[in-house]
């Protein structure tokens, strides 16, 4: 049949796409990290003492495939971390109560229209308790929608673009620190090191739209003046037009970068143009150890924004200081923590501190005691203000210097100085 | 005007890798009227194995390429075997729909096999060659550039001057008639998917070392080699130069001119081109083997 009709054979290659990409199948982690599979006995010994009172079920939609696929896996990693450590040391205490933590996932293939379908889904058919936030702003302006719709809270760490907090949502909650100050403490820092004139190229989307603005806000405020700005379409694959004009007007500093991939691009060319500006400042990549492993030498004195570094004097009652989390997580994980997933770990940590000092599991009761929280975690202070985003904790920035990726900025968690201008 | 001669020296360079990356997509659907939907995971697939070389033995990419070119075209010839030739006498959608699958399952594929990280291939031939004090050559490029023109230059002597190359440009402008005098069009397709694959890959491995590898980057490539070909002409190597050259000059002079809002502009300007050269010339600026016209077959 196959033979003589090849429609037959099409169609059970296109069900069987269909099927390997359905963003309908779910994954349950009760606690389960990857480890768990490889059987980490001191959790489960642990796990035995403690007779939960109930489950409190987390719905998150997640990055599985698609272009976030990576950050989407180091976020779950970093709510699995949340998860596992809850379940494994004595639970959520809620009043006189005690329960566990199960988070149910779909994979929103990278798509903001399938995790907004989803958190529907979770909310609908799921009945989950809480929702935590998908990887990227653009996946979260809607999926947040629908959470506020459904009154339902969304805590979340990934998703850092400011419009998203302008729409007077009560039930959207940040705990990383908002895009318009991802540059901040590095441009802060680049001035005193003497930079007077900047360029900024970002990617035309919400969240690099929301650093490209902030940048030049806070390097105005610096006294370095900004000679040109440029926004460039997503999927970009040259940018070395930006770059000629940039080389031409010759600035101190470039300011730059939307995702990833853009990093890639932006040192490519200027290499390429023989262009060494004193200080490159690039919005996502650098902090990440596999950028550096990829690029090499070429990487050498970028400067980049991290929501949290293991060597940060960070510290809290729970998982304790950052670089004790950063072991733990090495432990479950086998591979130390990025910024990413330990934003994800401390958003499920933010709604847990809440839950306990509410006594209770209703939105309402919840919300107020995010609104009221003030605590000291592993991964900074967290303090909303009235919009739901953590004013307390400021950016850190890193710069990659012969490999190593140490914090220069702020003063209060850097291990090293600036290295200004980078030495070629 | 060292700024214009640095954006024409980008322009011409960025032209050169895009000439090759679009080549094999052009020539399959020039010849066999098949839209290759899966052609960015095919130049995705030869940069991984270009990376691979690269990170595991310490080979160039430059290096490597001619082996990928050559394990790639095998790659085809059984995707061709097993599946283009049992679909090419349907409908062009059935062609378009089973390259679509393939797509999808190359890029999860290759997410399993090389996880979602992105990679890039090192090679020796980097960074920038200084020309005068304020125009460099991009050198990657460059050498990218001089690689294209010399396939191109031997794809176009092969489909002229042999037997074979005839016969492919006979099955692409009359399959009936090429049929009748005796060309096995099966063969003939066989080795044309199988070619273009390999040039597909070889562009795969020589942009390794200038764009990011990753499973899902293959799109936006696909969606380049579709726009270049539509305007220069399907099937058409002399198109393929002269419209990727017509892009990339685009892309690298009108951001360095137009402030803020110069790489979108750029990309419009592109599609322009694309939508009135489809209106008023539809065998493409260069002339193409074929219209582009779904009922021609």
């Amino acid at each position: 049949m196959l033979k003589k009709n090849p429609l037959y054979a099409i169609f059970l290659v296109l069900s069987l796409v269909a099927a390997a990409c359905s963003g309908s199948s779910s994954e349950v982690a009760e606690g389960t990290s990857e480890s768990d599979t490889d059987g980490t006995t001191e959790g489960s010994e642990t796990n035995e003492q403690v007779d939960f009172d109930g489950t409190i079920k987390v719905g998150a939609a997640l990055s599985e495939t698609g272009k976030f696929s990576v950050e989407g896996a180091d976020s779950r990693r970093g709510y699995d971390t949340w998860a596992q450590w809850v379940n494994t040391n004595g639970g959520i205490e809620v009043g006189d109560k005690v329960y566990d933590v199960e988070i149910i996932y779909y994979d929103d293939e990278s798509d903001a229209d399938t995790a907004a379908n989803l958190t529907t889904k979770l909310i609908d058919q799921d009945k989950v308790d809480f929702l935590l936030g998908p990887y990227s702003s653009g996946l979260t302006v809607g999926a947040s929608a629908i959470a506020e719709k459904n009154n339902v809270l969304m805590i979340e760490g990934n998703g850092t673009a400011n419009s998203m907090f302008e729409r007077g949502f009560k039930n959207l909650f940040l705990v990383a620190t908002i895009a318009s100050d991802y540059t901040k403490s590095g441009i802060e820092e680049l001035a005193a090191g003497g930079a007077k004139t900047a360029v900024i190229a970002y990617e035309d989307t919400a969240f690099p739209t929301a650093v490209a603005d902030g940048a030049q806000e806070h390097l105005e405020a610096n006294g370095i003046e900004v000679l040109a700005v440029e926004k460039y379409p997503k999927d970009i694959q040259d940018v070395s037009a930006i770059m000629t004009k940039f080389r031409g007007l010759e600035p101190d500093i470039f300011v730059g970068g939307g995702h990833y991939n853009d990093a890639v691009l932006f040192v490519n060319s200027a290499k390429e143009l023989g262009w060494d500006p004193d200080g490159m400042l690039i919005t996502v990549g650098p902090s990440n150890p596999k950028l550096a492993e990829e690029l090499g030498e070429d990487l050498n004195g970028v400067t980049g924004p991290t929501q949290w570094e293991a060597t940060m004097a960070y510290e809290g009652d729970y998982f304790g200081s950052a670089a004790q989390y950063a072991e733990y997580f090495q432990e479950q994980h086998g591979q130390p923590p990025v910024y990413q997933a330990a934003s994800a770990t401390a958003s499920g940590l933010a709604l847990q501190i809440a839950i306990e000092e509410a006594g209770a599991l209703d939105t309402d009761s919840v919300r107020t005691a995010l609104l009221e929280m003030d605590a000291q975690t592993f991964y900074g202070p967290i303090n909303f203000d009235e919009r739901g985003v953590n004013t307390a904790k400021p950016m850190g920035t890193v710069q990659v210097i012969d490999g190593e990726i140490p914090v220069v900025a702020p003063e209060a968690a850097k291990i090293r100085d600036l290295e200004y201008p980078i030495a070629n | 005007m060292d700024q214009f001669l640095q954006a024409l020296i980008n322009g011409v360079a960025l032209g050169g890798m895009y000439a090759i990356l679009v080549l094999g997509f052009s020539v399959i659907w020039g010849v066999m009227g098949v839209i290759n939907f899966a052609h960015g995971e095919f130049v995705m697939l030869g940069a991984y194995m270009a990376w691979l070389a690269n990170n595991q033995l310490g080979v160039d990419p430059f290096l490597s390429a001619p082996f990928i070119f050559v394990l790639m075209m095998g790659i085809g010839y059984l995707l061709q075997l097993l599946l283009v030739n049992r679909v090419i006498d349907r409908p062009h959608l059935v062609s378009l729909l089973v390259m679509f699958g393939v797509s999808i399952i190359m890029a999860n594929g290759l997410k399993l096999i090389f996880s979602a990280d992105f990679r890039r291939a090192d090679s020796s031939l980097r960074g920038a060659y200084d020309l005068t004090d304020n125009i460099t050559l991009p050198v990657t490029k460059t050498a990218v550039f001089f690689i294209a023109l010399a396939v191109l230059g031997g794809l176009s002597l092969f489909l002229q001057s042999t037997r074979l190359g005839k016969s492919i440009r006979a099955a692409a402008q009359n399959r009936e008639a090429a049929q009748i005098v005796g060309i096995n069009i099966n063969k003939v397709y066989a080795i044309t998917f199988a070619l273009c694959i390999g040039i597909t890959g070889l562009a795969g491995a020589l942009i390794s070392p200038i764009l990011s590898i990753a499973p899902f980057q293959g799109p936006p490539l696909t969606l380049r080699a579709f726009a270049v070909t539509a305007m220069a002409g399907l099937g058409s190597v002399k198109g393929a130069l002269g419209g990727a050259i017509v892009l990339g000059l685009i892309e690298a002079t009108v951001a360095v001119y137009v402030s803020g809002i110069g790489t979108n502009l750029a990309i419009i300007a592109s599609f322009v081109i694309l939508v009135v050269a489809l209106v008023v010339r539809p065998q493409g600026l260069f002339g193409g083997l074929r219209p582009v016209d779904a009922t021609a077959s």
